[in-house]
């Protein structure tokens, strides 16, 4: 079950990759580097996904190990049977635990309903590798466990909704509105602050004026333009 | 726990502004070191006249110390101290923002465009090793000094080498030394100002170990929450001495001996668009709701002709009221007019803007935006990002209507932790405005604004005033960076032990 705030939800996938290599490169590398090479900015797939707020991948290799954690007590009763059974000591130190395979994660903060955005995945997660190939979603996920089974969109919803972990402590950085209406307000922010700028001092009459031009211009209605484009970081 | 500082161990820059004291002339010094055995040589003779912290002739405990007529103060770069062949040891234990130099670093100070490294004097083309400072009371002593050091690099046998590239008056490019010196009035009388015509050098950090405490310290120390101000922790300000964590300043590099009593410096040469700036302050006086001095006034948090905080003389009306005040006065008053104030009553900005160059350099209390508690003291977020100012007004003006000419400021932070106090004001509070509520806002006068996409600052009016609120706009880029590095300033023991080759961290 993915975490919601309101319309705005924390997907957090964990895919446990495949244990093995292609010759000498792991499957997890091979991931690994994948994910790297994605491009960034406006060329990420992230930007055609549609409602992405804010989305991550990563590689998870295994869990830290936390050695004897500090406490408070004077003495523990491990501590008088250590010095005479190294068997105690080590008996007395937590359990190592370890990843049975390593992880591709995927988090993604986004508006909406979690079929309609997972389908938006399926659908529209495109870009151009580092060498010049056009790909897909299933580029990054091709080494996980059981996704050769995936062969059309409802698998991949299923399959996503069996990595999916439940988030807690989702703080959401935004407002839970569509990406879109996001986009847009920040665009309708900026054209609209320069607007005052330019106008400051001006007589009534033309801030009037000039006010239903800069609305014919930037189109408040519309959501699909003009607006700031997803993946966008510098004016 | 104010312990007195051992004055005769550090450096005199350190401890004073020496343009406060009569030394109106300047020249720094850059030199190369080519020979580790003569590179030491040199330093052990430069170092037999190092100013140290001592006061002069000042009545209270130790030997009366003539003061000079001319000032020597020494500082290395990182690379400076490899070819003075300190043990890897020690110079393992340097921090990573000295180490790297202050060209590289750029992306953090905002040095793009025109203040880009490319764009430097010519002698920043290659990494210095040392700098040296001379101030003196007049000319003739600081040609004197010079000359003096001139002839330790002669003596050095080509050990060591004064390094050529600065910037003249008459449009030369290769002297060996940086000039600054005070401004003149018409009379010929020293000010305290700089070429965008605001007074300069008020309110240094104070500082425990310091003398004279209670009397310097209202706004210069930290901000208690009962409203009054205490000094500072030695340790924001010099290594080996517990700092505002309660902690031994971890920027300090083994051995003990080495560090302690030492500081960083950053060096920065500032050019200043001076015709651009009169420029824009008529311009955009134009459509200020009060006078040009009112604005002037508001791009820097001080009032140009005698540095009146804003905050405290908010328009014409109120600055005359000020004035009145203040030449009745007398010294210690004036003083403490000056710098006793804080912005709590003043919370939106409307007498002194958030964007003001005083207000995003040290905001004193106003962070906790009149939320009593909101942190344990009202100066937590700032009290750890202080530095102390040392420099001079470089070249003259002689078009105020151009760019061109050979002026700015010559501008020195002294700070234990390079990144985390000169580089965060630089960045998070000059460049970036989050903490002020302001989005991308750079302050007026130092933010790196650029020429594709100028921003703009807000002067904020008291709520239900029924004013509107100023807009700033096109703000061009007022101040250049032609230069600088990051130095360490070491104790005199630690020159010594440089010298000597004996810096020994095991």
């Amino acid at each position: 079950m993915a975490t919601k705030s309101g319309n705005a939800t924390a997907l957090t996938v964990l895919s446990p990759i495949k244990n093995g290599a292609i010759g000498e490169t792991s499957f997890a590398d091979i991931t690994r580097e994948r994910c790297m090479r994605l491009p960034i900015h406006e060329q990420s797939p992230l930007t055609k996904v549609p409602n992405t707020y804010l989305a991550r991948l990563f590689i998870l290799d295994d869990v830290f190990y936390e050695s004897l954690p500090a406490n408070d007590s004077i003495f523990n009763f491990s501590d008088i049977t250590s010095i005479f059974f190294d068997s105690a000591r080590k008996k007395a130190l937590p359990r190592k635990d370890h990843l049975k395979s390593k992880y591709l994660v995927f988090s993604s903060n986004f508006h909406g309903d979690l079929d309609a955005y997972l389908t938006g995945m399926w659908e529209k997660w495109s870009y151009i590798d580092n060498k010049g190939v056009q790909r897909d979603v299933r580029h990054i996920w091709e080494h996980c466990v059981a996704f050769d089974k995936v062969t059309d969109c409802a698998g991949f919803i299923a399959y996503i909704k069996k990595c999916q972990f439940e988030a807690s402590l989702f703080f959401n950085g935004s407002t839970d509105d569509s990406l879109q209406e996001q986009l847009k307000a920040l665009y309708l922010k900026q054209e609209f602050t320069q607007f005052a700028m330019e106008h400051q001092g001006k007589s009534a009459v033309e801030i009037q004026q000039d006010f239903k031009a800069f609305i014919a211009r930037v189109q408040p209605e519309n959501l699909i333009a003009p607006t700031w484009p997803p993946g966008k970081s510098t004016p | 726990m104010t312990k007195d500082l051992d004055l005769t161990d550090i450096q005199g820059n350190i401890i004073k502004a020496y343009g406060a004291y009569n030394y109106q002339k300047a020249r720094y010094l850059f030199l190369r070191i080519n020979n580790g055995d003569k590179g030491r040589k040199f330093v052990a003779a430069i170092t037999t006249k190092v100013t140290t912290g001592v006061s002069w002739n000042k009545s209270g405990a130790g030997p009366a110390v003539e003061k000079p007529m001319a000032t020597t103060n020494i500082a290395f770069t990182y690379v400076g101290l490899k070819a003075l062949e300190l043990p890897t040891a020690s110079l393992r234990g340097f921090p990573e923002d000295f180490m790297m130099g202050m060209a590289k670093r750029k992306d953090i100070l905002g040095d793009d465009g025109p203040s880009d490294p490319e764009n430097w004097d010519n002698i920043w083309k290659e990494r210095v090793h040392i700098w040296m400072s001379i101030n003196a009371q007049n000319t003739e002593a600081l040609i004197e000094r010079y000359n003096w050091v001139v002839q330790q690099v002669e003596a050095s046998g080509g050990g060591v080498t004064l390094l050529t590239g600065h910037r003249g008056d008459a449009g030369e490019d290769d002297l060996p030394y940086q000039e600054a010196s005070v401004l003149y009035d018409e009379a010929g009388n020293p000010t305290p100002k700089e070429h965008f015509g605001y007074t300069d050098g008020i309110g240094d950090p104070v500082f425990e170990g310091q003398t004279n405490l209670s009397a310097r310290v209202p706004g210069r120390g930290k901000l208690m929450r009962d409203g009054s101000w205490a000094p500072l922790a030695t340790g924001e300000f010099l290594l080996g001495h517990v700092d505002e964590a309660m902690e031994y300043p971890k920027t300090a590099p083994s051995p003990t001996l080495l560090s302690r009593n030492g500081t960083y410096m950053v060096y920065r040469k500032l050019h200043e668009n001076v015709g651009t700036f009169n420029h824009f302050l008529d311009e955009q006086s134009k459509s200020f709701p009060g006078s040009k001095e009112m604005l002037a006034a508001k791009f820097a948090g001080r009032w140009r002709d005698n540095g009146a905080p804003i905050v405290k003389a908010p328009d014409d009306a109120s600055k005359a009221e000020w004035d009145k005040a203040f030449e009745a006065a007398d010294f210690a008053e004036q003083k403490r007019m000056l710098t006793d104030f804080t912005y709590n009553d003043d919370i939106h900005g409307a007498k002194c803007p958030y964007s003001a160059h005083l207000r995003r350099i040290n905001p004193r209390g106003s962070l906790e935006y009149g939320v009593t508690g909101a942190y344990e003291t009202p100066g937590a977020l700032d009290d750890r990002r202080r530095i102390l100012r040392r420099g001079l007004p470089y070249g003259s003006v002689k078009d105020a209507t151009r760019d061109d000419g050979n002026h700015g400021i010559i501008f020195m932070a002294l700070n234990v932790d390079i990144q985390r106090q000169f580089e965060f004001v630089q960045q998070q509070w000059i460049n970036y405005a989050n903490d002020f509520k302001e989005g991308n806002d750079k302050e007026v006068l130092l933010g790196n604004h650029d020429a594709r996409h100028p921003g703009k600052v807000v002067l904020q009016v008291e709520p239900g005033s029924g004013k509107p609120p100023h807009f700033i706009n096109n703000i061009p880029r007022l101040v250049e960076t032609r230069g600088g590095d990051y130095f360490f300033i070491p104790s005199i023991t630690a020159l010594k032990l440089i010298a000597a080759g004996m810096v020994d961290p095991t």
